[in-house]
């Protein structure tokens, strides 16, 4: 079968990517040479596109904007093709010249092709490199993570759920001189339109964010977050706040665990 | 936290892509400020890793920034195709699949006759996001999730929920042509 699709919901079926098999062939080799069905699916990419919006917002960290910034900067640099060099040389004589002319144009050929192998070689270059910082960001965190663990002065606390909210457990590690913390939990799912949020309630002051979530059935969620150092906390707790989180505690505790 | 400014906050997409094109980094960052929010919130509610979403975040703008040349704004929606891959990368990574990196900008056609470009805009397009899911019935809205946040097709549905495949079927189906409907721009409140 290779004709138009019997039902417009197609297109969005398959943008969702819910067609599988002989249905998602179909579209995809149909709309391979028609052009008013390859319209019709760009639309429908551009319509479930927007279910991107009924995700939990969450606004990233100003790291990875510099971080992408750096990158570019350093990717600019190594990708410069480097000045071509002069290829004429003072010459009053004309018969210089007719050998001259040809060799220029061999010589201008063979450095275009050698200047385009040299951005190649660039732009591997640069993907290497930002593999690289990634790499070493990765092994940064790792880092991170095993000094958490076995630092002396890591503190360890359950999160019990409390009466009447939905059920889940967790704990919390976390080193006040390091400001870093590690959440370890599962939870029953929020109710729609509400996201689940940890707090580090300290001795003194008001609560601090540690991070907002969504919790899926049967799936832990699990995060390292870096915090302002040496606050010390009297309890953590998640709270039941509006989707995307809030700047202070507004809902209902789910889970608290005081520190000992 | 808005952090657009000047002039950047007023750039149409094609705008900043032309700019983009010229090796403008104040587009790029314009752009990013304008999108990562969105982004970086399908990326954590499909991986729920938020360090895996912010490196992937950062490697779509990296891309972008790489190959802006080959985006004709004219012809496609940006933050539809970026909200295109960014769901398809995190899948891929879901599923322990290796991205596909090399995802050139013209290779998936999105295009929208929806507004993305200002903040005001994207909270408008989220109410009325959130509200034609929540219109749909539970059935069909968790068959959505599944499918987009997850990657699940119809048959991996089935298996997950335990429902007749014949049944997921007609959920999904009808759960869509809700949203079409609701999601026309004749439908906007504004």
């Amino acid at each position: 079968m290779n004709g138009h699709p019997t039902r417009e919901e197609d297109f969005d079926l398959y943008a969702l990517g819910a067609l599988e098999g002989d249905e998602k062939l179909a579209i995809e080799s149909h709309v391979a040479s028609c052009a008013d069905c390859a319209r019709k699916l760009a639309e429908a990419e551009g319509r479930i596109a927007l279910l991107a919006f009924a995700a939990p917002r969450v606004e990233p960290e100003p790291a990875v904007k510099q971080l992408l910034m750096e990158q570019i900067r350093a990717a600019a640099e190594s990708a410069a093709p480097e000045r071509e060099p002069e290829s004429e040389r003072a010459s009053g004589r004309k018969w210089w010249n007719a050998v001259l002319i040809p060799v220029g144009a061999a010589l201008a050929v063979a450095t275009l092709l050698l200047w385009n192998e040299n951005r190649r070689l660039d732009q591997q270059l640069a993907a290497l490199h930002s593999s690289m910082q990634q790499q070493q960001q990765q092994l940064q965190d790792a880092r991170e993570v095993a000094g958490l663990i076995t630092a002396s002065d890591t503190i360890t606390v359950a999160l019990a759920p409390q009466a009447g909210m939905p059920k889940g457990a967790a704990h919390v590690m976390y080193n006040a001189k390091m400001g870093m913390l590690m959440y370890d939990g599962e939870i029953e799912p929020a109710p729609s339109g509400k996201s689940y949020q940890l707090w580090l309630v300290p001795a003194n002051g008001s609560p601090i964010n540690a991070g907002v979530f969504i919790a899926v059935s049967g799936q832990p969620n699990h995060w390292m977050m870096k915090l302002p150092q040496g606050i010390e906390p009297k309890a953590f707790a998640v709270t039941l706040e509006p989707a995307g989180g809030m700047p202070q505690p507004t809902g209902p505790k789910v889970l608290v665990g005081a520190v000992s | 936290m808005n952090p657009e400014i000047g002039s950047e906050v007023r750039a149409s997409d094609a705008a900043l892509i032309e700019r983009l094109v010229r090796r403008d980094e104040a587009a790029l960052a314009a752009l990013y400020d304008r999108y990562a929010g969105m982004l970086l919130s399908v990326l954590i509610r499909i991986l729920r890793d938020t360090q895996a979403a912010e490196e992937i975040l950062q490697d779509i703008f990296f891309q972008l920034w790489r190959t802006a040349s080959q985006f004709d704004a004219s012809r496609g929606s940006l933050p539809g195709w970026l909200a295109v891959i960014a769901r398809n990368r995190a899948i891929s990574r879901l599923r322990r699949h290796n991205p596909a990196a090399g995802e050139a900008l013209a290779e998936r056609a999105v295009t929208s006759p929806l507004n993305f470009e200002s903040a005001m805009a994207q909270q408008q397009l989220l109410g009325r996001v959130k509200g034609a899911l929540e219109s749909l019935p539970k059935e069909q809205r968790a068959a959505i999730e599944l499918a987009y946040f997850e990657g699940l097709t119809h048959s991996e549905i089935a298996r997950r929920t335990g429902d007749p495949l014949g049944t997921v079927k007609t959920r999904l189906r009808t759960a869509v042509e809700t949203l079409k409907r609701n999601l026309q721009p004749s439908s906007a409140s504004t």
